[in-house]
């Protein structure tokens, strides 16, 4: 067995592998597709075997696969299930096209994997970038092309009626029932390529589209999840050989992290045939790179008469040139597509009329100068699901008692997941999640409540809605509560929890079963000013909304009989303050674990809206500490209204 | 108008993250270097039998992407690279 060589690192090499990482990064960004088949010929032809160029590419692809992947399953884009069956079965394709290369190595040396690597690579990127180019002159023809059809094509009926007892898997993405026999060779085919080229999306989401009847962008989520899975039992099988060079992974991982952003953000400023054009051109001229090796392997193996080595170095050399032309090629075309639209996109804001300062909506007593209690402008976020559902539908139902309008927003994740999320597939995302917001704002308007919608697109969601929040300068940001709790909870970093840690407004967390009929509003308050602050904003709201309130304060077992009467003053004074604002309100003080005590009293009394003060901590202090506000949150089937004291 | 001081500290703050995501980030990949030798011996270790240090890349492809992957994210970010909204 010829033993494996790793190449030498020095200053050139390391310049050259990182400049090799931002571009294939940039590649990956811009054309939604792992970089491997510009990395993998890449790093071959500085010397690397084909098999630990491969090796290499997959082991700094799956942990980026697996921060993808649990991005987009909080938006609810992964078929998690068919993820798993898809990668498992994949696996067996990776362990096999790993056993194919070692094969290969062992009888024929590293020239015969880099010949096997390489006509993988000229088949492949042929049918790929051929189909691709011809995508891109189609719709730049203006010709329209349908990847989805109104139902599910014939092709997909056709497997769907495939029943097989015991083998039926039911997919949530379909909501149909598949027999695993069907998934199983599309995982195989897609691991194999994956353990041949290093890139196993070129079949893995097409197969899922097309065979299996997925939305390009649960397509595209679910393979990030196949390409964790396979991308980590991968690398782990050819760790075990001792293939990969991590000191090469690592480099091309260190380029490739700031190249991915550029490539994504440079496809939301030019248009879609003009990354098709460029996504072609790239992998054709890769095709044609590793097409002039394949000679000098053929000659190293004896297949063909020997070559001279000066025709050898020739061949190599026409091959190093095309490959530094393509990724030359990809890196300029990105970076200027993305210089003039950020161009043009300033000179149009610049020509844009200045934006109006919106109108305050008409409440009775006229605009509030006072943040504390102004409920006049709200945000609700929405990402579609049926947690926010309730949030929408209890802010327009709000912002109808409270005369307030309402700006809705939605968020499209970016980040490194775009590694397997084409321009079009994120298109295709927009268009979804507009036409989503504008059927709210149809609700909203029908029901005399003026709505305004905004799509962001962001990789931090509560930084996004807080700069938002910021921007609009709204009174009340209005949120949905996952199902999550406890560690999981706070380990997953809950959006609606980090909202309410950096928001400078009140926010409304709404439980998907909890409605807002201002049945009673109950107060907890502690005496302390961000509760005073809460009271205000309590009565405010219960004003607007004709409710009585139930004030209450709670005293833990520790607290002696001077906390107790401290209680007793705190309540007697909210409830002064607030029937002297008109609002039938009655106190109490218990005493007991504070929010099991909130809870308990909301459910007596049914209370439909639950109002507290936030201390605001975030981060580590808060996730140690705990605060009630968070506990009731947490527990509580009604609606929260946490508010800051400004 | 918004909280005038709620944008220069958000802007320090995500310097400051910035800044400690790419020291950390940068004492990595000086580990990197400074192991590099240790790391190939490692590999050759596993090809001769001690697959128990197969796991080693394994760890080391995970910590590097996400402690480099979330200094990049914020890099760009601090710089105003954005996707258009």
């Amino acid at each position: 067995m010829e033993n494996i060589q790793f190449i030498d690192l020095n200053l050139v090499s390391v310049l050259i592998l990182f400049v090799v990482g931002f571009v294939g990064g940039m590649v990956s960004g811009f054309i939604g597709s792992g970089g491997a088949f510009v990395l993998t010929p890449a790093m071959m032809s500085m010397g690397v075997p084909g098999m630990v160029a491969v090796a290499s590419n997959m082991a700094h692809k799956f942990p980026k696969a697996l921060v993808g992947a649990h991005k987009r399953n909080k938006y609810g884009q992964v078929d998690i299930k068919l993820g798993l069956v898809m990668g498992l079965f994949a696996e067996f394709g990776v362990l096999f096209g790993k056993h194919i290369m070692v094969g290969i190595k062992e009888s024929f040396g590293a020239a015969g994997t880099n010949l096997y690597v390489s006509f993988v690579f000229v088949v492949v990127l042929a049918i790929v970038g051929g189909m691709v180019l011809r995508d891109a002159i189609r719709e730049r023809r203006g010709e329209r092309i349908g990847t989805q059809s109104a139902g599910p094509s014939k092709l997909v009926q056709r497997v769907r009626r495939i029943i097989i007892p015991g083998t039926m898997v039911h997919l949530k993405s379909v909501d149909a029932r598949v027999s695993f026999l069907v998934i199983a060779p599309l995982g195989f085919a897609t691991g194999l390529l994956a353990a041949t080229i290093a890139v196993g999306g070129f079949i893995g989401v097409p197969a899922m589209m097309y065979i299996l009847g997925l939305p390009a962008i649960m397509a595209s989520a679910t393979e990030l999840v196949v390409a964790f899975v396979m991308g980590l039992g991968g690398s782990l099988f050819y760790a075990l050989e001792g293939y990969v060079d991590i000191r090469l992974s690592m480099i091309i991982l260190a380029g490739s992290l700031f190249g991915i952003q550029i490539g994504a953000i440079g496809t939301t400023y030019v248009k879609d045939h003009v990354v098709k054009f460029v996504m072609a051109a790239i992998m054709l001229l890769v095709l044609v790179s590793r097409f002039f090796y394949i000679p000098g392997y053929l000659s190293e193996l004896g297949s063909i008469p020997a070559l001279a080595p000066a025709t050898i170095g020739w061949l190599d050399g026409i091959g190093q040139a095309a490959l530094v032309f393509a990724l030359l090629f990809g890196g300029v075309m990105i970076l200027q597509a993305l210089y003039q639209g950020i161009r043009e996109h300033r000179a149009a804001t610049l020509l844009a009329p200045a934006p109006q300062v919106i109108p305050v909506a008409a409440v009775a007593g006229g605009p509030q100068l006072s943040p504390l209690g102004r409920f006049e402008r709200f945000l609700v976020a929405s990402d579609g699901s049926d947690f926010s559902a309730a949030a929408v539908r209890e802010a327009i139902g709000l912002a109808r008692r409270c005369g307030a309008e309402v700006h809705l927003m939605s968020l499209i994740a970016t980040g490194v997941e775009y590694e397997a999320m084409g321009t079009s597939i994120l298109k295709q995302e927009i268009a979804i999640a507009q036409a989503h917001l504008d059927e709210i704002r149809g609700q909203a308007v029908a029901a005399g409540v003026r709505c305004e919608t905004h799509l962001i697109q962001g990789s931090n969601v509560h930084q996004e809605i807080c700069d938002l929040a910021e921007q609009l300068n709204v009174d009340l940001i209005v949120m949905g509560r996952r199902g999550r709790r406890g560690l999981a909870r706070m380990m997953l970093g809950h959006a609606t929890a980090q909202v309410i840690g950096l928001a400078h407004c009140s926010v409304l967390v709404v439980p998907r079963a909890a409605h807002i009929e201002a049945r009673r509003l109950l107060l907890a308050t502690d005496g302390s000013r961000f509760a005073e602050a809460a009271a205000i904003t309590a009565g405010s709201l219960a004003r607007a909304c004709g409710a009585p309130m139930t004030v209450l304060s709670v005293t833990t077992e520790s607290h002696g009989p001077e906390r107790r009467a401290l209680a007793e003053q705190v309540v007697a004074r909210v409830l002064a303050h607030l029937r002297g604002e008109g609002i039938a309100a009655d106190g109490q003080v218990l005493q007991g674990e504070p929010s099991e005590c909130v809870i308990g009293l909301a459910r007596e009394r049914e209370v439909d809206l639950i109002v507290t003060g936030s201390h605001g901590r975030t981060g580590l202090e808060r996730a140690l500490l705990g605060s009630t506000s968070e506990r009731i949150l947490n527990a509580t089937p009604c609606a929260v209204l946490v508010t800051k004291a400004g | 108008m918004s909280s005038p001081s709620s944008a220069p500290g958000r802007s320090s703050r995500a310097l400051a993250i910035t800044l400690t995501l790419g020291a950390a980030s940068a004492i990595l990949y000086l580990l990197l270097f400074l192991f590099a030798d240790r790391l190939n011996e490692l590999a050759a270790a596993t090809r001769d039998g001690e697959k128990l240090y197969a796991l080693i890349p394994l760890a080391v492809a995970m910590v590097f992407s996400f402690v480099h992957g979330a200094f990049t994210g914020h890099f760009w970010d601090l710089l105003g690279l954005r996707a258009k909204k």
